[in-house]
């Protein structure tokens, strides 16, 4: 099978579909988890929809925007929400094909992200209040030791597909009826941990609560209100289905359809929503089981997931 | 080769003179007020220099420069070839942004220092170092690179009113002069062995060269170079001479001088020794390329860590020079790897890596240098606690200083990115490397790698977060205004490049392969590269990724979703107000974070490696109850694991071994006459004895 697809309409319809599947799920699936949380918790909760009521709500407010900060506090929330779409953009979820013949890399994503980590730092200390502070350094923290972490389950997944490219390991992984094997299975748990990391949740951090002692994400957002903090939220929910979609095909790829036909299509979106939804209720209920924890026990957790990563990667040699 | 090039010969004298006029120059007006003339020449130079390199590297060939015989000291033939054309245009673009920028930072210094003197040495370090760089015999190049390490030396003491200063400068010197011994002793053995002080003989006859020389060679080399680029432990040097020294001698040493030992690696390793050619046994070497990775990631990860706790800005930025010297010679490491098992292209596309990072390096961290002479020559200090709050007196440089940190973060559209991908490719490309010990081990080097690279977000999130942004921490800030425009301008020179070389990879890629004439097919279409695993034939980027359209993509996705949320929001108000403060009313400077307490967690996590220690001594009112307190004293102080553990030792035990030796320096004459009829018979029998 050739990934020489070249980009003709109907594919570039798909990628254009993929991508707005992507930016309207996203609040849904936030929501969503939110529900069964809150259900796991013996809560009736919020409605699933209600994440987009919210936005909606903050995009008609108006803003408050702290007099010690800078232009960086004021562009940092569009930058960040733009490269997280980026990301977005090149994300296949129904087709394992550049829908517009553009390859994408699975480092520049992780250039990416660490381009929408580091404005959403900067904007932290931006404003000068110590919350900001106490975030950045937990993201900081953090985040320079999830890098190595990831770069390990990347590192294991280009060998095993043969490219960097992310529509080849999409293809090549669908490809492999049944890809047990150990290094495979050391990525996986790592990247599992990647996600619970990268988004926020339980042992990590908890962004449901807005107590000094467990913020990190909240922490350095702080200070946004309106379109900006809805921008910020937004992208929060994209990145998170992004890296659920990415776990989805790295390691659970079937079901992806191989041709455009609308059929295919809709029974490949059919699955992908299962898929996704199954993933995002097994993380929602791993996060009720678990409380938050202390935060210098937190690095244990990621060297745990380094160590899996780098188990992974020798799996793949021997 | 004699190039086709008829201007080459006029264009390096001109260089030549330039860097030599402005040098006199300086001395013979050194009464002039205003030091600026002092650089115009040296920018000069630094345009031919530009136009010369790339003429060489775009023509393909390379420069003999034959001078008329007898002329001083027996120097009389000059090579540039591609390698050299390479190094040479990283120095006229570092020097010309450099020379530019100090038109106006000199005037730090017009009040109390003769001015004249730092021009004459300032011309002349770039002199010597354009001089070592095209130098084609031993002697030359020790010439050139002795007076490259004495007049940085006395451009590093050049605030020789503290003594702080005074001892950096003195550490440089020993450490460097040490390591100039060795390189001397490698480059004799080499002509020794030739009988020849040439290099072109040393290029004749690299096949005849034993595998035991070459070793030996290459350890010498490999020490002797090290100590000048400061990988870990060796780097000692570095943290006490950039910060001492003024911030445009800093970026002059930490983009190019440092890069000068690079350079000598490479022309011993890959020109003299002969590597990668069919008629050597390349696997013999394989320890090589293992002893370069291991250093390396080593350096990068200590340099690092270093580098993320520290307060002082150049403190900071040197320490992230070890890290960045450490990757590129990760880079070399892994090229010299994949030679040795015969992965050519691979080696190649290493290389191509390594040097991509070192012209970045080269690039971003003089812009970074002169930010932080620019917030000096504001605020006269280097200290991020008494900084904050900069971008708003100081817009301009708050911009070209964010170019750089992203630059050298590694974030995507700025040449860092591209630098790290490519070694990220050629590491992930390592598992064609068939020994599965070598593999896993560059598997390890990819991690510290890895964690640099995090490390290094996070460090220069600090710098940038801590100085430009939040409320100042001192009056300081208060006062001060933007720098001269020259100073901008000099910045803006490496700001541009930085942005030029991230956007489109291939301008610096093919410029880089054609120069080391690396034989890449790089069959991209100009302005995009795409994700390869060379030679693993599976995927031949049939699907190209181009950042400048990755750019294009995020710019309309902004332009949207900015018209998006004001179309379906509305107008909103923007109301300016003051920093929630949990109610507490106004927030002062004193409640943010503070550089130490914001690098406190990752401290944390690595205690092994820094050994914190915290004293806290409390003295209570009442010596019957500590509960009211009179005061309390906290210290807080972490150890350098490298300093204390191996330098503090050995100096130690040279002190005391010196002791010792006082015993035998009594002032008798009898006794020194004893010595030496000792030694004689020693040494007569000695001769008899030896067959």
């Amino acid at each position: 099978m050739s990934t020489e697809i070249s980009a003709y309409p109907s594919s570039v319809l798909v990628g254009f579909i993929q991508f707005l599947i992507i930016i309207v799920l996203a609040p849904l699936l936030t929501g969503i988890m939110r529900r069964i949380k809150a259900i796991t918790q013996k809560r009736i909760g919020s409605s699933i929809f209600q994440t987009y009521f919210d936005l909606l709500k903050l995009i008609r407010k108006d803003e408050v925007i702290s007099e010690e900060s800078s232009w960086i506090f004021r562009y940092s929330p569009w930058i960040i929400f733009s490269a997280t779409l980026v990301v977005a953009f090149f994300i296949p979820i129904l087709i394992p094909y550049p829908p517009f013949g553009l390859g994408f890399d699975i480092i520049l994503l992780l250039g990416l992200f660490g381009l929408c980590r580091f404005f959403l730092m900067l904007a932290g200390l931006d404003v000068s209040s110590a919350f900001g502070g106490i975030g950045v350094s937990r993201e900081m923290m953090t985040s320079s030791l999830l890098e190595p972490a990831l770069f390990l389950v990347l590192f294991t997944l280009a060998v095993t597909y043969g490219s960097t490219n992310i529509y080849t390991i999409v293809s090549h992984a669908a490809e492999g009826s049944m890809m047990i094997s150990a290094s495979i299975l050391f990525s996986l748990f790592g990247f599992f941990i990647i996600v619970m990391a990268e988004t926020g949740k339980l042992p990590f951090d908890n962004p449901a609560t807005h107590l000094e002692l467990t913020m990190v994400h909240e922490a350095m957002v702080l200070e946004y209100s309106g379109k900006r903090l809805a921008v910020i939220e937004l992208s929060q929910s994209i990145k998170q289905l992004v890296l659920m979609i990415l776990f989805i095909n790295f390691f659970i790829p079937w079901g992806l359809s191989t041709n455009f036909s609308p059929a295919t299509m809709i029974g490949g979106l059919g699955i992908f929503l299962t898929k996704i939804i199954t993933l995002g209720v097994l993380i929602s209920y791993i996060e009720s089981k678990v409380a938050k924890w202390r935060l210098f026990r937190i690095p244990d957790l990621i060297f745990l997931c380094m160590a899996s990563g780098l188990m992974g990667m020798i799996f793949l040699y021997i | 080769m004699i190039s086709l090039l008829e201007n080459a010969i006029p264009l390096f004298s001109i260089v030549i003179i330039s860097y030599i006029f402005g040098g006199l120059f300086s001395l013979l007006f050194r009464k002039y007020g205003n030091g600026k003339p002092f650089f115009i020449p040296s920018i000069i130079g630094s345009i031919f220099l530009i136009t010369l390199s790339l003429n060489i590297i775009i023509d393909g060939g390379s420069v003999h420069i034959e001078l008329n015989p007898g002329t001083v000291f027996s120097i009389n033939e000059f090579l540039i070839d591609g390698i050299a054309a390479f190094f040479l245009l990283l120095i006229g673009i570092v020097s010309l942004s450099v020379s530019t920028y100090s038109l106006s930072y000199i005037r730090e210094y017009i009040d109390n220092k003769h001015v004249a003197v730092f021009g004459f040495f300032f011309n002349t370090f770039i002199l010597s170092m354009v001089f070592l760089i095209s130098s084609n015999d031993v002697f030359s190049f020790i010439v050139f690179w002795e007076l490259m390490s004495i007049t940085s030396f006395f451009l590093v003491i050049y605030n020789h009113e503290s003594d702080h200063n005074l001892k950096a400068g003195i550490i440089y010197l020993i450490m460097t002069n040490m390591g100039t011994a060795l390189i001397l002793a490698s480059l004799l053995l080499l002509s020794s062995h030739v009988g020849s002080f040439s290099f072109e003989s040393f290029r004749l006859s690299s096949d005849s060269f034993s595998t035991s020389l070459k070793n030996i060679v290459f350890i010498l080399a490999f020490i002797g170079f090290g100590t000048k680029a400061g990988i870990v432990p060796l780097h000692i040097w570095l943290p006490y001479a950039h910060p001492s020294a003024p911030s445009n001698v800093s970026a002059l040493m930490s983009a190019i001088m440092i890069k000068t030992a690079i350079y000598g690696l490479i022309r011993i390793i890959y020109d003299f020794s002969g590597i990668g050619s069919s008629a050597i046994n390349n696997s013999d070497f394989v320890w090589w390329g293992l002893l370069f990775v291991t250093i390396g990631a080593i350096s990068s990860v200590v340099g690092v860590l270093h580098g993320v706790v520290e307060k002082d800005i150049k403190r900071a930025l040197a320490y992230s020079s070890i890290e960045n010297i450490g990757i590129i010679f990760i880079g070399l490491g892994l090229s010299l790897v994949f030679l040795s098992f015969n992965l050519v292209y691979l080696s190649a596309f290493a290389m191509l890596a390594a040097m991509y990072h070192l012209l970045n390096h080269a690039i971003f961290k003089s812009l970074l240098f002169m930010g932080a002479g620019a917030i000096i020559f504001r605020t006269h200090t280097a200290n991020m606690e008494k900084l904050g709050g900069l971008i708003k007196k100081m817009p301009w440089t708050a911009l070209l200083f964010l170019v750089g940190v992203l630059s050298i973060s590694g974030l995507p559209f700025f040449n860092g990115f591209v630098s790290e991908y490519l070694l990220m490719i050629s590491f992930i490309s390592s598992s064609q490397v068939p020994n599965i010990i070598i593999t896993v081990s560059i598997g390890f080097a990819s991690v510290a790698f890895a964690l640099t690279l995090g490390i290094v977000l996070a460090t220069f999130v600090k710098i940038f977060g801590i100085s430009f942004l939040s409320k100042p921490r001192t009056d300081i800030v208060y006062k001060i205004k933007e720098v001269p425009r020259t100073m901008l301008v000099g910045m803006g020179i490496v700001a541009l490049a930085c942005i030029i070389l991230g956007l489109f990879p291939t301008i610096g890629m093919s410029m880089i392969s054609h120069a080391l004439n690396l034989q890449l097919s790089l069959n991209q279409t100009l302005f995009s590269f795409s994700s390869i695993l060379p030679e693993s034939g599976l995927d031949n980027g049939s699907s190209g990724l181009s950042l400048p359209v990755v750019l294009l993509i995020f710019v309309s996705i902004l332009v949207a979703t900015i018209g998006f949320l004001y179309g379906v929001g509305g107008r909103t108000e923007q109301k300016i107000s003051e920093t929630w403060s949990c109610g507490l009313g106004n927030i002062n400077e004193r409640m943010q974070y503070t550089p130490s307490s914001l690098s406190h967690p990752i401290l944390h996590v690595f205690r092994n490696f820094y050994r914190p220690s915290l004293v806290i001594q409390s003295i209570p009112h009442y010596s019957s109850n500590p509960y009211f307190k009179k005061s309390v004293k906290i210290q807080f102080s972490d150890k350098n694991i490298i300093e204390d553990f191996m330098y503090k030792p050995i100096l130690s035990n040279v002190f005391k071994t010196c002791e010792r030796m006082k015993k035998f320096r009594t002032g008798k004459v009898n006794l020194y006459l004893l010595n030496v009829l000792i030694t004689i018979m020693l040494l007569l029998t000695y001769v008899r004895l030896s067959p």
